[in-house]
């Protein structure tokens, strides 16, 4: 009893110094910063049972797509995601990264919303952390050289996904 | 004390405060005034002593004089003018551009088995170098800088639901908001304790949670028992998205608690930070010891001969 008052006592000290979001910390990373850098790669299991990864398309332009079920932004950028897949399917291959859940909660939600395209499970968090994102939706263009080409922070439109694959598709 | 010893005493503390850097870099006293003083003091002494060494003909004592000089003036300078000892912090799997060394420095991916153990690395890439793992202090990097690994806490953070789906993990107030691994960057004073103190959220959950990170020693320091003081450990409140408080309680290291509805287990132990350190340039250190130890020997050899030419009349 005596210890969880102390606990108590401190948890309310700490309670009041969150400091909210860091402008300066968040401008610092982010996405748009590793444009040329070697895109990383994990091997992590698909919503379909598979083990997939980055790296098992290199020689193809990849479309990363970071999200998450919880995230409005990224279930209002799914159906664009979708049509997209389909209208560049086999120029461009999209895959989307669950952020941190559960295959099932990845797999229910893709299915009800009719998404095709394949859907990596990353628990670990880990294109997360190496795509350094500021948020989501997170997407990521990848070359086919395997080298980042873009990385967008915040929900595109089918437009802003064809202009972003533009020029990657141009180089042969 | 005569001006010979005092000038020989001036000239050791000149290279031993200028080597120090080398040997021991990293230190904030370096770049202080009090330092600097102590090293400007000596190093006028040694002058001091060089001018008076050639006028009496000792060169080779104003040689090795001018060695301790020549390390004592890069010392002054590395103190005065060379950057603060800096630290990069990354995120594990990330990379964090050093543009004032040209370089990169990747921080290796760690999993809640590498922040337990606290065994993950940091390698430094440059354009046309071959990479550089950085291990404990001592890389010397281009003349004036070193690197080193400063081993910061770090916690590897899993959250589910309460049917077992996994959550993910947020930290809103970082540059690296999808990582599950909190660096810590802040600290946070609790009474007698000052602790690092971070902060990350289960979104899926609409949960925010504050850490507090205890070492084992704190643990230990703790007003009253704690059961297992062998372990770092957390103590973590929860609160939803609107800052009503849900919960609070102790986190020990890898061991799942449930707390507003989540079930958390926090993994604990450290993540490194690369630290550059400035310090005098090699070239002037090593130059520098160089010429005393080429001083002394040339007098050492001098005297001898000085010594066998006064001996030798009085034997024939």
């Amino acid at each position: 009893m005596r210890q969880a008052v102390v606990i108590v006592s401190l948890a309310l000290l700490a309670g009041g110094c969150y400091s909210g979001p860091d402008p300066a910390a968040v401008a610092a990373g982010g996405p748009a910063t590793l444009t040329g850098a070697p895109a990383q790669s994990f091997e992590v299991v698909r919503t379909d049972g598979r083990v997939d990864s980055l790296a098992h398309h290199r020689g193809s332009v990849v479309l990363l797509n970071l999200w998450a079920t919880w995230c409005p932004p990224c279930r209002e950028e799914l159906p664009a995601l979708e049509q997209f897949s389909r209208a560049y399917a086999g120029r461009v291959v999209v895959l989307g990264v669950d952020q941190g859940e559960s295959a099932s909660v990845a797999r229910d939600f893709a299915r009800a919303r009719g998404v095709t395209y394949p859907i990596l499970v990353d628990l670990g968090q880990q294109y997360g952390r190496a795509y350094q994102g500021l948020g989501l939706p997170t997407t990521v263009i990848v070359g086919r050289d395997g080298h980042v080409v873009r990385g967008i922070d915040g929900a595109m439109t089918l437009a802003q996904m064809r202009d972003a694959v533009a020029p990657v598709l141009a180089k042969r | 004390m005569s001006a010979r010893v005092a000038g020989t005493a001036a000239a050791g503390v000149a290279l031993a405060l200028a080597l120090t850097q080398d040997v021991l870099p990293g230190a904030a006293f370096y770049h202080r005034w009090q330092y600097a003083l102590l090293l400007a003091a000596a190093l006028a002494v040694v002058v001091a002593s060089i001018v008076s060494a050639l006028r009496s003909g000792s060169r080779w004592a104003a040689l090795a004089l001018g060695g301790a000089l020549l390390a004592g003036l890069a010392g002054l300078a590395s103190g005065l003018l060379g950057p603060d000892t800096a630290s990069v912090i990354g995120t594990p799997g990330t990379v964090a551009p050093i543009p004032a060394l040209g370089a990169a420095a990747f921080f290796g991916a760690a999993d809640a088995a590498a922040i337990g153990r606290g065994d993950a690395t940091i390698v430094l890439r440059r354009p046309g170098k071959p990479a550089l793992e950085v291990a404990a202090f001592g890389h010397r990097l281009d003349g004036e800088s070193i690197l080193g690994l400063e081993a910061r806490p770090a916690a590897f953070v899993e959250a589910w639901d309460e049917h077992g789906a996994h959550l993910t993990i947020t930290q809103p107030s970082n540059a690296s908001f999808l990582s599950p691994v909190l660096l810590f960057r802040q600290r946070q004073k609790i009474g007698e304790f000052d602790v690092p103190f971070d902060v990350f959220a289960t979104p899926g959950r609409g949960r925010i949670f504050h850490a507090l990170f205890f070492t084992p020693r704190d643990l230990a320091n703790f007003p009253h028992a704690v059961a297992d003081t062998a372990h770092p450990a957390l103590i973590l409140t929860v609160s939803d998205e609107a800052g009503k408080p849900l919960g609070i309680a102790l986190a020990p290291s890898a061991k799942t608690i449930e707390l507003g509805g989540v079930r958390v287990r926090a993994t604990l132990g450290t993540f490194p930070a690369l630290t550059i350190a400035s310090a005098p340039p090699a070239w002037a250190l090593a130059g520098g010891l160089a010429l005393s130890a080429l001083g002394l020997a040339g007098g050492a050899l001098s005297a001898r001969r000085r010594a066998g030419a006064a001996i030798q009349p009085a034997g024939t």
